[in-house]
């Protein structure tokens, strides 16, 4: 009979076990991670974004990567705690940064990844969603959306390591007011015309097929829509702004 | 096989142009790598960005009828001239194109159809909702009885001063679009009512009930069709609008504009 408690209370030997279960569980996460993500159908909704096609080039692919990611991130903590056991390094100060800055490194490399998926999604559905707009200027769109969602990204995995973003939130901020105020003076228009819209779709004051006056404007109402109102008459038709509806006044005609 | 060739080389010999439907990427390719030859396509969208193309506003199944429609559409954008021959390759079993006709464009042909979608007032999308739902409901009629409908579509506002309402207008105050996933069961439900239903520009449903009052002089429709086609017919003449109506008694779906019969479809053969 061999007398095993020596070697239990060695510190080697913990280290040694605790290693050895680090490596399981962190690759039985990473497993799990893997199924679950492409159970929740990340693999499509990924599909086709410059991040992917990167992956697939060398051989592996964005739900690989995020579960190898967190394998890893167990690993590390692992390894760490076993070092720590066996007090290889005996150094206390160092022991404490390095554990609160593994988390934040693995969560903004996180972050990082999912913000690169984002941005490339978002450009591929806005530049989806301009492709009837054949106008070449309009490409700048799209890159536009995914460098704000980039940047965002960044500022949030540099704060995650503790890298003072300041400067960069306070050009993030002058950015995004500037395009509310942009937004707002160049849809100004369209607002109040959809407040009026969305007025004349629940009452309907008048209908398709009314004879209507507005402004100097007579005609048979044709259609009706958020920002418009088409009138006819024999031979002309007038396409007005719902907000001209509020300005002037409707008259209905009667016979 | 030179022999083979030789035979169904008449078939492409000496045609003016080359009438792709709905070709693969790579197949047209093929088709522009050729010298001196004009290349048209014609499909539902127009997925090799090609240069010359003719849209389909439905997927026809019958061939005859796709091509037809394709020569006609290609012949208004003036792509092609009448008395070019064409072949027309096109798909008829699988998914690529697997088959070739030879074809002569011919303006005395012209029966409008083209004209129905492209350059009617509603939207070609609407007009295609509407005539799928009119299709679909001469397939399976309303609870397994064959049932008749009428849809008046697009100038919705002359057409709702040249009708009047038979009863209370079920869609007032609605603001359902046909091609809204549950409009067509709705549609289905109300065809049991007699009167027309009549669809904006936009594809809203403007009203259901109604009974059409156009002057049914020099409408030009054949003889046998009833009440309902010929109160189609008439609308179209006095208003911009289109009419699709499902018969009740042979089930076939015709289409009226300008007061002429120019389409009819058997929705047994979709």
């Amino acid at each position: 009979m061999v007398d095993w408690q020596p070697f239990v209370n060695e510190p080697a030997v913990i280290a040694a076990a605790v290693l050895a279960l680090g490596l399981v569980v962190g690759y039985l996460v990473g497993r799990l991670n893997e199924e679950l993500l492409s159970a929740s159908g990340v693999p499509e909704a990924v599909e086709g974004t410059p991040f992917e096609r990167t992956a697939q080039s060398i051989g592996t692919s964005t739900v690989e990567i995020v579960a190898r990611l967190s394998s890893w991130f167990i690993y590390g903590i692992a390894v760490l705690t076993a070092i720590h056991i066996a007090q290889l390094l005996d150094t206390d100060a160092f022991w404490l940064r390095v554990t609160e800055f593994i988390p934040q490194l693995f969560i903004a490399v996180l972050v990082l990844i999912l913000g690169f998926i984002v941005a490339d999604k978002s450009e591929l559905i806005v530049s989806e969603y301009l492709r009837g707009v054949k106008l070449p200027e309009v490409s700048v769109i799209p890159k536009l959306v995914k460098y704000s969602v980039l940047y965002v990204t960044f500022i949030i995995a540099l704060g995650q390591i503790g890298v003072h973003v300041l400067a960069l939130l306070i050009l993030l901020t002058v950015y995004a007011i500037g395009i509310v105020i942009v937004g707002t003076v160049a849809f100004k228009d369209f607002l109040v015309s959809s407040a009026a819209g969305i007025y004349l779709l629940l009452n309907q004051p008048y209908g398709i097929g009314d004879e209507v006056r507005i402004g100097d404007q007579t005609g048979i109402v044709q259609e009706v829509d958020l920002f418009v109102t088409k009138i006819e008459d024999d031979s002309e038709e007038y396409i007005v702004p719902n907000r001209k509806i509020f300005e002037n006044g409707i008259i209905r005609m009667r016979d | 096989m030179a022999g083979i060739d030789d035979v169904f080389g008449d078939l492409f010999a000496s045609v003016d142009a080359v009438v792709l439907f709905s070709p693969s990427g790579s197949y047209y390719e093929r088709f522009v790598a050729v010298e001196d030859l004009d290349v048209v396509v014609v499909g539902t969208e127009n997925a090799v960005s090609a240069e010359t193309f003719v849209e389909l506003p439905l997927e026809f199944e019958d061939i005859s009828e796709r091509i037809r429609f394709g020569l006609e559409g290609a012949l208004e954008q003036g792509v092609i001239e009448d008395g070019d021959e064409l072949a027309c390759a096109t798909s008829v079993f699988g998914d690529g194109i697997d088959t070739v006709s030879r074809v002569r464009a011919d303006v005395e042909n012209h029966t409008g159809i083209y004209d129905i979608f492209a350059k009617s007032r509603a939207d070609p999308e609407v007009v295609k909702a509407v005539l799928e739902l009119a299709i679909e409901l001469g397939q399976k009629g309303q609870k397994g009885k064959p049932v008749g409908a009428l849809f008046i579509v697009g100038d919705a506002g002359k057409v709702m001063n040249k009708s009047r309402p038979l009863s209370y207008n079920p869609f007032e105050k609605s603001h359902v679009h046909v091609g809204d996933p549950i409009v067509n069961v709705m549609l289905k439900e109300f065809s049991r009512l007699d009167g027309a239903f009549i669809i904006s520009d936009a594809g809203k449903i403007v009203s259901a009930y109604r009974y059409l009052e156009p002057s049914a002089e020099g409408v030009d429709i054949p003889k046998g069709l009833g009440a309902r086609h010929m109160a189609g017919g008439a609308i179209t003449r006095d208003t911009n609008a289109i009419a699709i109506v499902l018969s009740e008694s042979d089930g076939l779906v015709r289409a009226f504009k300008g007061g002429e019969l120019i389409l009819e479809v058997d929705p047994e053969a979709y």
